[in-house]
This record gives C-alpha cells, sequence and structure tokens, in this order.
C-alpha cells in the first residue's frame, strides 16, 4: 500500500548573509495509513523545519532543496502555489503549538471552521453549519452550537487547542501534522487533549506526524518514532522497542537524560553528558555525532558518509550498530545526595498574595473591586540546604509566591529569616535571598557583559571586594557554573539556552545567599541540559549549604532536586510531602491527577489514567468550598462545595486538605505498574 | 570606535556615514569651500544652468547657488541638528521615566505631552517664539520642546515593553537605585528606536526651521538657510527650477544621509545583530 506521506532522500539547504546553512538532508521516511509517527528532537534539531518542508511553507530563503516528498502518491515538492493552497487544510492539516495565535482574534470559532469548511468542501451554507456543529462535538467541547458564537478569547486555552484541533479534522485530511501542540498547554489539559487526538486519529484513521521535543507525549501517542539530530534522523523504530531499548548514542544519551516515575524506586541518577549542536556549514563530518559521541571510533566511524541502514526492527545512521555492534547505553550516575538539615532559613506565616486594583469608577462607587488572590494564607518552613520544590500549574500561585519572596510583589502575611521577622523587600532579605528567573533570554539584560552582570550584585552585596578581588571572583563565579572563566566579557546572545541559565545560576550565587528562588529556571531547557542544571544546583547546595525554593510545573524533574513538594491549586497549597510520599498513596486527588498525566518514558510502564473534568473556578470568585470541588475526580458531596476542607495528615509531615477521610486516601490505588524486570539499563 | 567600525560594515551605515559626513563637513568648513561670494548679485547671469562658473547654476539675483548652499549649511545643519537633539534627549527622559514609574506620576506626564501634541507643532513654536522673542536660537528650543513629546511617547512605549522583563525585575529584586535601573537597565534598550526617530526628525526640523524663516521669525534675507532659499524662490519656480531645486536637494540629502545612519545605528546598536565579539 502506499504510505501517506513519504519522503526520499530529503535536502534543505537555506541561504543566509553568512553562506548556505545546512538545515535537513539524508531525511527518508514513511507514515503508513493511520499510523502516527512521532519526530522527537532538542531544540535546533530542525524538527519544526520537517513539517515547514511537508506542508511547502518555508519560511527561509532556499538556497538547495532535493529529494521528493509524496503525498499518497502524489509528489508535492514541486507543486505550484494554488495547487497547494488547494492541498493544504483538505489533504494536509497542521495543528500549530499556540491555538492562541493560530486562532484568528476577531473571528468567531464558527467562522474558523466555516471559511476551511466553505473553502475545500461543496457543501451548502446548511450543511456546513451542522458539520461545524458535528466537529466541535466530535472534539468534545460543551454546547457546541454556541461554541460557534464564541470569540477565541472567551474559551480557554485548553478549548481554543480543540477548536484548532476541530479544524484540522475538519475535512477529513489525510494527514495532519502537530508541531509541538500540547507544549503550552498544562499537564492535565494537555493529557485530555492527548486523550482525545488518540481517540480521533483510531476512529478516522487519519495519518498524522507529530514533533515534540517531549520524548513522554510522544511515547504516549505514536505508533513509531523517529530521532533527528541537527537535521538527520538518527534512529527511527516502533516507539515500544526505541524507548525500551535504544541503539543509537544520541538517544541513549537523550533516553539517560529523562527523568522517569521510577527514578525514586530506583535511585537512577540523570546522565548530564548532553549532545554539543551538530555543525550546520561547511564540510560536514561522516557521523554528524561523532563530536559528541562517546563510542566513536575514526576507523570505523569517519571511512564513509553514515546513513540510516535497516538494524532488525528500526534504521539506525551509526557505523557500528550497523556493523552489528550492541553499543552499551550509559550508565546512569547515581541519585544526588541532599544536604538537608533542620534549621530553618525561612518561614512563611498566613502569606498571601492578591491582585486587582480599584478603578475610579468602583472608588467614587464606594466598593472594592475585583480582587484575584493569587495566593492564600500559605504556610511552610524551610531548612537549610533542602529543595522545596512548588508544583502545580498555571495560574496556581507559584510564581506569584516567587515574586513575594523576591519582595517584587506586595502579601500579607508574615516572612521570617534566620527566626526573625524580616520583609523581602528589606536589604537583609535580599542579601540572603537570591531570584533566578525563568528565561535567561529576558533575566540578562542584552546590553551589559557577563561582567557587568556578574559585578552589579558583587557591589551591592560585597562591597568589601577590591576592584581585582571583583574580577577575581566574576571569573570564579564563571567557572563554579563551569563556564570559563574567559566569558567575562562576553555577552548574553553569545551564549547558548543552557549556558544562560547558568550565567544566571552564578548572578544568584554572587550574592552567597542562604536561600535561592528557582522560578521554573528549566523549563525552556533540553532533557540533558536540564539534568546538568539540576546536578549543578545539587553541587551547589552541597558546597554552601543553600537552600532552593523551586518552582516548577514539570513532575518529572521534581525526583531529581526536591526533598520536599508542595503542590499549589488555585493559590492554596493542597499537599505537602517528602519527595519519595509522592510515589505512593496518600495523594490529594489534584496531585494524584496531576502525577498521571506527566508521561512515563518508562519502558512497559502503565499509567492508571486519571482526567480531569469540569472547568476552574472564576478568579475572583470567594469560594466557600474547597478550591479543587469543580474538577475533583472524587468529589464526595455537598461538604466539598460549601466548606473548607481540612487539613489531614495521613502520615507525619505529609499535610492534604481534603475532605476525603485519610483511610479513603490511603486506599486510592497506585499510579504507575512497573515491569521489574527492566532494571538493567538503570543500575547505578 | 567600535560603534563606528561596525557602522562602516554596515551597507547603510555606511552610506549613511558618508552622506552625513560630507553635509558635516560643508557645516563647518562651507563658507571656506564656497567658490564665489554668496551674495554677490552677477545680473548678467541670472537664472543661469549650471556651468563652470556656476556649478549649480544661479537664481534671480545671479547669486551662485552652490556658495548659497555651501555657506547656508552651517545655520541650517547645524541648528537643525541642535533642535533634534534638545528634543530627543527630553523626550526620552521624560519618557523612560513616565513609563518606569507608571501610575500617577505616568498619568500626568503623559497627559501634559498630549496636551502639548494637540497643538500642531508650527503653532507650538510660533507659541514659544512670541513668548520668547524671535531669534535663531529661541526658533531652535521652540522646535526642541515641540519634538520632545513625541520622543517622550516612543521612549515610553519601548520602556513598558522593556519594564515588564526580568532582568528589570531582577535589578529591582537585589535592591538597584532608581538611577540604574533607568539609566543602566533601561534607557540602553529603548535607546535604538529613540536614535532612529530622532534622525528621522531631522529632516522635519530643517523644514521647520524653513518655514519659521519664511514667516519671518527665523533666518531673515539674504541669509542662504536653505528653507528660505526656498521659501524666496517659489516666485520664479516657471523662469527657473535651479533656485528650488539645490536647496530642496541639498535638504533630500541631508534627510536621506540621516535616515541612512539612523538605520545603520539600529542595527549596530542592536547588540544581537551587531558585532560585539
Amino acid at each position: 500500500m502506499t504510505p501517506v506521506l513519504s519522503l526520499r532522500d530529503y535536502a534543505l539547504h537555506y541561504d543566509t548573509f553568512t553562506g548556505p546553512v545546512r538545515i535537513l538532508d539524508d531525511i527518508s521516511l514513511d507514515i503508513g495509513r493511520g499510523e502516527v509517527l512521532g519526530l522527537v528532537g532538542e531544540s535546533g534539531s530542525a524538527k519544526s523545519s520537517l513539517a515547514n518542508a511537508v506542508i511547502r511553507d518555508l519560511p527561509g530563503r532556499v538556497h538547495d532543496e532535493h529529494g521528493t516528498i509524496k503525498l499518497t502518491g502524489d509528489d508535492i515538492s514541486t507543486l505550484p502555489e494554488p495547487a497547494l493552497a488547494a492541498l493544504r487544510g483538505r489533504r494536509i492539516a497542521m495543528v500549530f503549538q499556540n491555538a492562541a495565535t493560530t486562532l484568528d482574534p476577531v473571528q468567531t470559532l464558527g467562522d474558523h471552521l466555516l471559511e476551511t469548511l466553505g473553502r475545500h468542501t461543496q457543501l451548502d451554507a446548511t450543511g456546513r453549519r451542522a458539520r461545524a456543529i458535528e466537529l466541535l462535538d466530535m472534539v468534545g467541547l460543551p454546547d457546541p452550537t454556541a461554541m460557534l458564537d464564541r470569540y477565541p478569547h472567551e474559551v480557554s486555552g485548553g478549548e481554543k487547542q480543540r477548536v484548532v484541533l476541530a479544524l484540522a479534522f475538519g475535512c477529513e485530511p489525510e494527514l495532519i501534522l502537530f508541531d509541538e501542540p500540547t507544549s503550552a498547554l498544562d499537564a492535565t489539559t494537555a493529557a485530555t487533549l492527548l486523550d482525545l487526538f488518540r481517540d480521533l486519529q483510531a476512529r478516522t484513521g487519519v495519518s498524522a506526524l507529530f514533533i515534540s521535543h517531549d520524548l513522554g507525549t510522544v511515547a504516549e501517542i505514536a505508533h513509531r518514532v523517529a530521532v533527528i539530530y541537527g537535521g538527520r534522523i538518527v534512529e527511527e523504530g516502533p516507539t515500544q522497542t526505541i524507548f525500551a531499548a535504544p541503539q543509537h548514542p544520541y538517544t541513549q544519551a537523550l533516553m539517560a537524560s529523562l527523568p522517569r516515575p521510577s527514578d525514586g524506586k530506583l535511585a537512577r541518577g540523570l546522565a548530564t553528558s548532553g549532545a554539543r549542536p551538530a555543525p550546520r556549514r561547511g564540510e560536514m563530518p561522516p557521523c554528524l555525532f561523532s563530536a559528541s559521541c562517546p563510542h566513536h571510533l575514526p576507523e570505523v566511524c569517519d571511512a564513509q558518509r553514515v546513513r540510516p541502514v535497516d538494524v532488525g526492527d528500526r534504521q539506525i545512521a551509526c557505523a557500528r550498530v550497523a556493523r552489528g555492534e550492541t553499543l552499551p547505553a550509559p550508565a546512569a550516575p547515581a541519585p544526588l545526595v541532599s544536604p538537608r538539615t533542620t534549621d530553618v532559613v525561612i518561614e512563611a506565616r498566613d502569606l498571601s498574595v492578591s491582585y486587582g486594583n480599584r478603578s475610579l469608577a468602583d472608588m467614587l462607587r464606594g466598593r472594592d473591586g475585583a480582587v484575584v488572590r493569587a495566593v492564600r494564607d500559605v504556610n511552610f518552613r524551610l531548612h537549610r540546604g533542602e529543595t522545596l520544590a512548588l508544583v502545580g500549574e498555571s495560574g496556581c500561585g507559584k510564581s506569584s509566591l516567587a515574586r513575594a519572596l523576591s519582595g517584587l510583589r506586595g502579601f500579607t502575611g508574615e516572612t521570617l529569616l534566620n527566626g526573625l521577622p524580616t520583609a523581602p523587600d528589606s536589604a537583609a532579605w535580599r542579601a540572603r535571598v537570591q531570584t533566578i528567573f525563568q528565561n535567561p533570554d529576558s533575566s540578562l539584560n542584552p546590553r551589559h557583559s557577563l561582567a557587568t552582570i556578574l559585578a552589579r550584585p558583587l557591589r551591592l552585596f560585597r562591597p568589601d571586594l577590591s576592584r581585582a578581588a571583583r574580577s577575581a571572583e566574576i571569573e570564579r563565579l564563571l567557572e563554579r557554573v563551569h563556564l570559563p572563566g574567559d566569558y567575562a566579557s562576553r555577552y548574553p546572545h553569545q551564549l547558548s539556552g543552557g549556558e544562560k541559565q547558568r550565567v544566571a545560576i552564578a548572578r544568584a550565587l554572587a550574592a552567597e545567599p542562604d536561600v535561592i528562588v528557582c522560578d521554573e529556571i528549566t523549563s525552556g531547557l533540553d532533557a540533558a541540559v536540564q539534568a546538568a542544571i539540576v546536578r549543578l544546583l545539587r553541587d551547589i547546595q552541597t558546597s554552601t549549604g543553600a537552600a532552593l525554593v523551586f518552582i516548577t510545573h514539570d513532575l518529572g524533574i521534581l525526583r531529581h532536586v526536591a526533598d520536599r513538594v508542595a503542590v499549589m491549586y488555585l493559590g492554596e497549597m493542597v499537599e505537602t510531602c517528602e519527595i519519595a510520599a509522592l510515589d505512593a498513596a496518600p495523594w490529594h486527588p489534584y496531585t494524584e491527577a496531576l502525577l498521571s498525566s506527566s508521561h512515563s518514558v518508562d519502558p512497559g510502564s502503565d499509567t492508571r489514567r486519571v482526567r480531569l473534568q469540569g472547568s476552574l473556578p472564576k478568579r475572583t470568585e470567594d469560594l466557600t468550598g474547597c478550591p479543587f470541588a469543580s474538577r475533583c475526580p472524587r468529589h464526595i458531596g455537598p461538604e466539598c462545595d460549601s466548606l473548607r476542607p481540612p487539613l489531614r495528615a495521613p502520615e507525619p509531615g505529609h499535610d492534604i486538605l481534603c475532605h476525603l477521610s485519610d483511610a479513603a486516601l490511603n486506599e486510592v490505588p497506585p499510579i504507575w505498574q512497573f515491569k521489574t524486570s527492566d532494571t538493567t539499563r538503570t543500575t547505578p | 570606535m567600535k560603534t563606528l567600525r561596525a557602522l562602516l560594515r554596515n551597507p547603510q551605515g555606511a552610506a549613511g556615514l558618508v552622506l552625513c559626513t560630507l553635509v558635516l563637513f560643508a557645516a563647518l568648513f562651507g563658507p571656506a569651500i564656497a567658490p564665489n561670494d554668496p551674495e554677490t548679485f552677477h545680473f548678467g547671469a541670472r537664472f543661469a544652468g549650471p556651468s563652470a562658473e556656476f556649478p549649480l547654476g544661479t537664481d534671480w539675483y545671479g547669486r551662485d547657488l552652490l556658495s548659497r548652499v555651501l555657506v547656508g549649511a552651517r545655520s541650517t545643519v547645524l541648528l537643525a541638528l541642535l533642535a533634534t537633539f534638545i528634543g530627543t534627549v527630553a523626550g526620552a527622559l521624560i519618557g523612560v521615566v513616565s513609563g518606569y514609574l507608571g501610575g500617577v506620576m505616568d498619568e500626568i506626564l503623559m497627559r501634559l505631552t498630549d496636551a502639548v501634541m494637540a497643538i500642531p507643532s508650527l503653532l507650538f513654536a510660533l507659541m514659544i517664539l512670541a513668548a520668547l522673542g524671535s531669534s535663531a536660537l529661541n526658533a531652535v528650543l521652540a522646535i526642541g520642546i515641540a519634538f520632545a513629546p513625541g520622543m517622550a511617547r516612543i521612549a515610553r512605549s519601548v520602556t513598558l515593553q522593556v519594564r515588564s522583563l526580568d532582568y528589570v525585575a531582577a535589578a529591582k529584586a537585589r535592591g538597584e537605585s532608581l538611577p540604574w535601573i533607568v539609566g543602566a537597565e533601561i534607557l540602553p534598550n529603548t535607546i535604538a528606536p529613540v536614535i532612529v526617530e530622532g534622525t528621522i526628525r531631522v529632516a522635519f526640523a530643517i523644514m521647520t526651521l524653513a518655514t519659521l524663516s519664511f514667516l519671518g521669525l527665523g533666518a531673515q534675507p539674504p541669509s542662504p538657510e536653505w528653507g528660505l532659499m526656498i521659501a524666496e524662490a517659489r516666485d520664479h519656480l516657471f523662469r527657473s527650477p535651479w533656485p528650488v531645486a539645490v536647496p530642496g536637494a541639498a535638504i533630500a540629502l541631508v534627510a536621506i544621509g540621516f535616515n541612512l545612519l539612523g538605520d545603520g545605528l539600529r542595527d549596530v546598536l542592536n547588540p544581537k545583530t551587531g558585532d560585539h565579539a
């Protein structure tokens, strides 16, 4: 049978000011009817360029393009623009990462659908409308008729992505390209969306190319996986076997740096050996990965250009594997030991943050404006050398709490530093508590050299340093975060994402702080870089005894960095516990859903599905009951909606804010079933 | 120096730099290099076209246009530059401070600039000249003040974007002082659009100065100020195009030069495209 999508020896080079750049080459792949091919790669691996090439919408100036792209037998790589316009949306559809910018804000959701249907189908007006309603119903949107007249800003992010999905399925295309469709969504929303896609895919039998940097997501959805590195596919084969036994050294390194749910149980650490960016210009080495490969044998690997060959159930671009060798995967390093102690560094009592302002009209009418309570009566203690993770989805108040702790946002309640009441905007607090922000692109001033960036905190917090001592200290700080000392004269844009985040860490270390607030600092980073940053943080904690407040939405990495976890939902800490307690019941029902939604790449493991229905309450509402009541899958009755839940302590040091009794919480079945046989590759 | 070298590597920047250097050279040494006296009448050669004696022709009194343009460069270009500089610096400071502080201060400053912007800039300049008395320097001041609100708007809108970035939050969280945050964190990141707008405004400043001269509030005949030359030559446009075309081309050349320089500077000043390595 003809594959739906078939690429043969496809290569793409762009022209830039500084000469031609290789984007993709040697790409050969097939997607059969009803098959989902997952394409995974790190940032800069040109995975999105492949989708752009397939939909024939290339953003750059093409220097050279060759090879064929066939859609069910028709070569589309040479089609003129009008023919492509008729093709896109009808035979190939695309789902982009960000639904918020995919949908036109001045058109209703219905207009989007009716326009697509009007363009590509013969339906009359009533037929189109009926089909639009049918589509919205198909993607699980409540009240589809009313939805037609809504504008994109009137629905939530998850609902927008559902509409985009409806658009993609609208004309029953042969192929749908997904470019990171769930990356911008919260884990629980992403999980329901993936479920929906899997269901629709099974029903319609559409083929799909599913691009993602998140191997967990791909493991959930794809039948086959292709791993792309530097614009070439290095390994391609069935999802199950690739995840269980990766053979290409790059895939092996990638898998070794990914956190898994079983890590806590198996005491598996994360490998930090990331691949260097592949060369893009000039003469290519015979194997692109050779510069970062631990198994590089010049006489084998550099003999001739390495191309993908059939090895067993998959295709692998590795000269040594092609000879029949089995390369050992890197051994997982031992997990990092926490230097935690029991003296309290900072303590927060009844800390609340609220947003909102009284407008002039409200003031004249003598009433209060709408107030959003971002953080609500939060209490916690942080011990020296400990990492407290704050976990939750967007809008749960974790960043507001971080801003309050950094002295950037006013709050009510009390904060204590080393036992003394201290305000976060006081000089004493600022000298002891430092913040690292999520995005190093925006947290480092592009106009300042690294020397200036690092000199400022030294000048402010260690004024006794002489000029010479300061530049020596800058060099030492850079080396502390494993950057060469001569980077001091560089500017942030000359650094990679991971390097930038290291500079941000060095800046926080300059003050020799007791506490570092890390606000989603690993979110934008590739897995290996993330693992390296986490290891660096642990090292720093061990040598300086600093405590960390580690804010994240990613539960996977927690097991490698945190000692205790606080799960936040709508501004409240609904559960606080030791990190190991996450591996088994009891859980708060929200934690349970969150854990179930974070995708497992454990080979052969089974994840019990807990999906959240219902919608979030309005942020300005003053809730009388439990904040989670509207979406709780373990809702037990009217008390959930009307009474504040009590704080339960099913075991010492484990607090859960829930109406469920301790016994009921303890009886919740486990989320993961692991195949115990697969421990060979993960023993330290 | 580094900026200059980067500017020369940038094609637009290099062209702009060359043009602006020529203009500044004329402004500084114009009287010395002018081939004829700008105010001597040559009645035998009225409305002459370009010739060896008068390279760019003559006007209705037979005055040498090249010499007039060269001599007039000083009053025209230097005054325009000064006016733009005053407007840019004042506007950028108001805009950045207003954007950074936000709240009530922002409201007050922006409503004041709105009030100034509501008055046409020429009318506003006339008002200031009426209050201060007419002189070339007062005209410069008037144009500078009239330009400031537009600059303030641009600087403020860029500041609003920059203000929400984390490096400003990081500076605040470290407890940096207001002058450092505004001067070192925000201003360098807002300066590029301000400079680009400023260089474009030089041409406007020349035109406004010319208009003021035309109205009798700036330069006075027989001064070879470019705007005044155009204004005077209007009456003779149908007898010979040269008296209008030559100062017009000079103004256009200055405008193009500064625009190109502005574009070049924008690229060079951007640390992401400029070469600091």
